[in-house]
């Protein structure tokens, strides 16, 4: 059996910051196989947004261990944490986080160019990746110009530009309407059909339906972890098969 | 490399971003290195006339000159570390008429082949002609103070006052003497036979001989030896080092001012680039976060920040250094732009922006990469500041403006100091202005009583006196002469001015000690003091002439001539064989009277047999130094202008969300403003306040620093009026109040904004 594309183990995080120390994350073992769509939910303030940071390193953690791709990750230093991502692993923010002082096609390409590729193929990357999700002709606006929806549709492409081994998405629905919501949703059900392993931070349920697999946290530790079987045929009616 | 692809991208597009504070922050660089550069070229080039011109014309180290020529001169080459000898020329004084105006002039005796050593080089014109004896080449300093051009009439008049009309027939340059009419007489050469013919009695010319050594450190060593051997014969000695002090005079003055300005500038101007860098990382802090995310490490991204902040420092010096060479070479005309200083300061530029966008960029790298923690301002208590402006019952408005002025300390101080430091300078700029002004405005303070002096010229001393007293605007007359005097030890001459008699003595601005008041007293310049190593209360022994003068130094004069090197005694301190009759008289005219029209009446009234000259001020020879004041105000201005909108921007940044909650709490767009104008505004006023009481204080003493150094002597200083600062200030914090009211007006107006955090 292959190595689960993002494991951790007994993961702990506690802000030692203010005057009482705040046990965000107390304990968490879960292990995402490759191709698997996993929505974490829970209440605000359940640590699921510092989990998931922690999953990509931009968090430390304060104890226990993290496995990218069946290599051990937590020990990693901020830089090698940083050439990491360039490699495996993309992100998707609540607030897009595109930077504002680049047109979309250069946010776009900046991770490809990042992770190694030539000038020409980042170009290339980003014309299929913004024409898969509708964007062509928005490539030379500058983000500020973009709906809401726009830019998450570039974030999206921005994390994917690198083909990331994961793609952490931190409530990526959060700040869209309804309608790019769906949009947004459509997109990563789209590419996790292409064999994209997903981890999506949401606090929605309508949302976290779209996953394989949810893991429910609630005040830092896991909850509930189930597997959401569809009939490949049905749209309706799915059934929770609880492991 | 697939780093620098993507950091390229990265710095592109943020350049593009912000394009005026860009091209805000290059001019600031660009401007002070441009002022460096002008300044150590003044420098050098304040050095180089002479070294340039010792080099071509293989000059003489030690120059002096003796009644006779005997076989003693001779013996002179002899001394060691004397590499050859030129010389002895026959020298005879004449004086030039030229356009109406007399000038004096050393006419010297050369051959038609030009010697060896101490050759003029002749830029003009060609060298002196057996086959043509009225031919005449003019040093260049003085055929340009004359006007005179090849092939123009040059009449003298000898002692004896017989005319003689000779040509100019090439014009030279040589290193045996200043620039006239900082050194004077103007030196001519003829042939010896043209000599003769002008003044044929030997007795009244003097035999000029110039050594040159092997080690010009020798000189004074050499010069010692001179005066044993000679004793009696010598009547004035110099070394290579008062030519060149000479020669560098009016440029090293500026010179320094510049380095001053231009260093001080320098650190400004760090602070303004480390300012502005810092603050445009502070914005950008959440697109740092993002970077990292997607994986740029800490020190990519303080590399990043180095290499884009850098960079534009970077195009600075270079659009500087391409200004200030260009700049310098046409003005004064020259290459002589010295590689070694330009590149130091280049090299030394460099540095500074460097270290000063580092700080910045290492901070930078150390953003944490979660981009959705939002960079606050840090929250906090009101200042006390601002809990003393609610206790007042200031408008709301003024009480948000104080506590934001303080939210960010660090950066809050920076803005400030930023600008006091070009506000400290302006301030100086503006005491050197009211210097200038004193030096012309009052003349009789930099020991400058006497607006003409007059020489008898063809009329005896009781004629001229008659002349003298007869105009209706002199107020008095002294009667002076100045002679060389040898100070033992020294190996070199001072002059000696004898001016008016010691119970009625010239009215010199003495500064330290008291006036003389009998015969045997002398004050004297700074620049004496300093050379001899003496202090008032001291007594000096010289020799005039071969006649002792002993003297007791009882104070200091502001001394502007000769670099201060001038000793002035009553003419009754001097033996009556060196006084009488008077060289000069030195006329103080009543109030409001024009020196030119006095001069042209005496001229007029005395058959233009009188020799009138109108003394030069300080302040007109100093008067591109007021040019300078002005430029480098533009550029203090450019860089407290950098620091502002830094500080602007970054104030509106950090109250981006406040101000949409301030608007919903009911401020009017017109508070909303007059907060933010209010939070910049205070440090404006704080920065400026500050540094102008900085500027006041040190002002005189820098500038009577400067005079000490240049021999002129302390209390020269005026400091700005405080009508002129008063001024200045309002100035500086209106025109800063005036830039921050456009960001501020337009985020008053703008819709509540809906920002993420």
């Amino acid at each position: 059996m292959s190595d689960p594309a993002l494991k951790a183990v007994n993961l702990v995080k506690v802000y030692s910051g203010g005057a009482v120390p705040v046990h965000a994350v107390r304990g968490v073992d879960l292990q995402v196989e490759p191709g698997e769509f996993v929505a974490v939910m829970g209440p605000s303030g359940s640590g699921k947004s510092t989990l998931v940071h922690m999953l990509g390193g931009l968090d430390t953690r304060t104890s226990g261990e993290i496995w990218v791709g069946g290599t051990r990750a937590d020990t990693l230093s901020e830089s090698a944490w940083a050439l990491l991502r360039r490699k495996k692993i993309g992100f998707v923010f609540q607030f897009f986080n595109l930077v504002a002082s680049m047109t979309v096609a250069d946010n776009v390409e900046l991770p490809a160019l990042l992770g190694g590729a030539s000038p020409r193929e980042a170009r290339e990357r980003r014309e299929h990746l913004l024409g898969a999700l509708n964007l062509t002709d928005r490539a030379d606006a500058s983000p500020a110009r973009l709906s809401g929806g726009e830019q998450q549709r570039v974030a999206l492409a921005r994390a994917l530009a690198n083909k990331p081994s994961v793609l952490l998405a931190d409530e990526p629905t959060g700040n869209l309407d309804s309608r790019n919501t769906r949009d947004v949703l459509r997109l990563l059900g789209e590419v996790h059909r292409d064999g994209q392993t997903i981890v999506m931070v949401t606090h929605d349920a309508r949302v976290a339906g779209l996953a394989d697999r949810v893991v429910a946290l609630f005040d830092g530790e896991v909850v509930d972890d189930g597997r959401i079987t569809r009939r490949r045929t049905g749209t309706a009616g799915a059934v929770i098969d609880l492991r | 490399m697939s780093t620098t692809r993507a950091g390229i991208r990265w710095i592109r597009a943020d350049l593009r971003a912000r394009k005026g504070q860009a091209t805000l922050t290059v001019l600031v660089v660009a401007g002070i290195v441009a002022a460096l550069i002008a300044a150590v070229t003044l420098l050098e080039d304040g050095t180089n006339p002479w070294r340039g011109l010792f080099a071509q014309t293989e000059g003489a180290h030690v120059w002096f000159y003796t009644k006779d020529n005997t076989a003693q001169l001779v013996a002179t080459g002899q001394i060691d570390g004397v590499t050859s000898v030129a010389g002895p020329y026959r020298s005879a004084p004449v004086t030039v008429v030229q356009d109406g105006k007399k000038e004096p002039a050393a006419l010297r005796a050369l051959p038609a082949a030009p010697p060896r050593v101490a050759h003029p080089v002749v830029t003009e014109g060609r060298w002196l002609d057996t086959a043509e004896p009225g031919g005449v080449v003019v040093e260049r300093s003085y055929a340009r103070a004359l006007r005179l051009r090849i092939g123009a009439p040059f009449t003298i008049i000898a002692l004896s006052g017989e005319r003689h009309s000779l040509y100019v027939r090439g014009i030279a340059d040589s290193a045996e003497q200043g620039f006239y009419p900082e050194w004077t007489p103007g030196l001519a050469w003829v042939l010896p036979e043209t000599l003769d013919r002008v003044e044929p009695m030997l007795g009244r010319s003097q035999w000029v001989t110039g050594l040159r050594l092997t080690d010009a450190e020798s000189a004074q060593v050499v010069s010692q030896r001179v005066v044993v051997m000679l004793d009696d014969e010598l009547q004035r000695l110099y070394t290579w080092r008062e030519i060149r002090a000479a020669m560098e005079l009016d440029n090293r003055l500026l010179g320094t001012l510049l380095a001053l300005f231009g260093v001080v500038g320098l650190i400004a101007a760090a602070l303004a680039l480390a300012n502005a860098a810092g603050g445009r990382v502070l914005g950008q802090l959440r697109d740092l976060a993002t970077l990292k995310s997607m994986g740029f490490t800490k020190g990519q991204i303080a590399l990043l920040l180095l290499v884009e902040h850098g960079a534009l420092g970077l195009l600075g010096i270079a659009l500087g250094t391409l200004a200030g060479w260009g700049g310098t070479v046409a003005v004064l005309g020259t290459t002589s732009v010295a590689p070694m200083p330009v590149l130091a300061i280049l090299a030394g530029t460099a540095l500074v922006v460097l270290a000063a966008v580092g700080l910045p960029a290492w901070r930078g790298g150390r953003t944490p990469p979660i981009p959705a923690a939002p960079a606050l301002p840090p929250r906090g208590h009101l200042s006390r500041l601002a809990r003393l402006a609610l206790l007042v019952r200031l408008p709301p408005a003024l009480v948000l403006g104080t506590r934001d002025a303080f939210t960010r300390r660090v950066p809050a101080f920076l803005t400030a100091f930023g600008l006091a430091v070009p506000m400290m300078m302006i301030t100086i700029g503006l005491g050197v202005w009211a210097t200038l002004d004193n030096f012309a405005g009052h003349p009789e303070q930099v020991g400058q009583h006497a607006a003409l002096h007059v020489g008898p010229g063809k009329l005896t001393a009781a004629e001229a006196e008659r002349h003298i007293r007869a105009d209706r605007d002199v107020r008095a007359f002294y009667p002076g002469t100045d002679v060389n005097a040898l100070a033992p030890g020294e190996g070199r001459s001072v002059r000696v001015r004898a001016i008016g008699g010691s119970a009625e003595p010239y009215p010199f601005p003495v500064v330290e000690g008291r006036q003389y008041a009998e015969p045997g007293e002398a004050v004297a310049g700074q620049g004496l003091l300093d050379l001899l190593g003496v202090k008032i209360g001291d007594r000096v022994r010289l020799t005039v002439g071969g006649s002792p003068l002993i003297v007791r130094i009882v104070g200091r004069a502001i001394e502007p001539d000769s670099d201060g090197e001038v000793l002035s005694v009553g003419l009754d301190s001097l033996a009556a064989k060196d006084t009488v009759p008077p060289e000069f008289y030195a006329l103080a005219l009543k109030p409001g009277a024009d020196p030119a029209e006095v001069a042209a009446r005496l001229l007029t009234e005395s058959g233009e047999s009188l020799d009138v000259q109108i003394v030069v001020n300080p302040a007109d020879r100093l008067a591109v130094i007021r040019v300078v004041i002005v430029a480098l105000i533009a550029v203090l201005t450019l860089i407290g202008l950098a620091n502002l909108l830094t500080a602007s921007a970054l104030g509106l940044r950090d109250h981006a969300v406040d101000l949409a909650v301030l608007k919903a709490m009911g401020l009017t767009p017109r508070q909303v403003m007059a907060t933010l104008v209010t939070g910049t505004g205070l440090l404006v006023v704080l920065g400026v306040a500050a540094g102008t009481a900085a500027g006041a204080s040190v002002v005189t003493g820098l500038i009577d620093l400067q005079g000490h150094t240049s021999g002129v002597g302390a209390g020269i200083a005026r400091p700005p009026s405080a009508m002129t600062l008063a001024v200045a200030v309002l100035v500086a914090v209106g025109t800063a109040l005036a830039v921050a009211l456009i960001p501020a007006r337009r985020a008053a107006r703008a819709q509540v904004p809906v920002t993420s955090r």
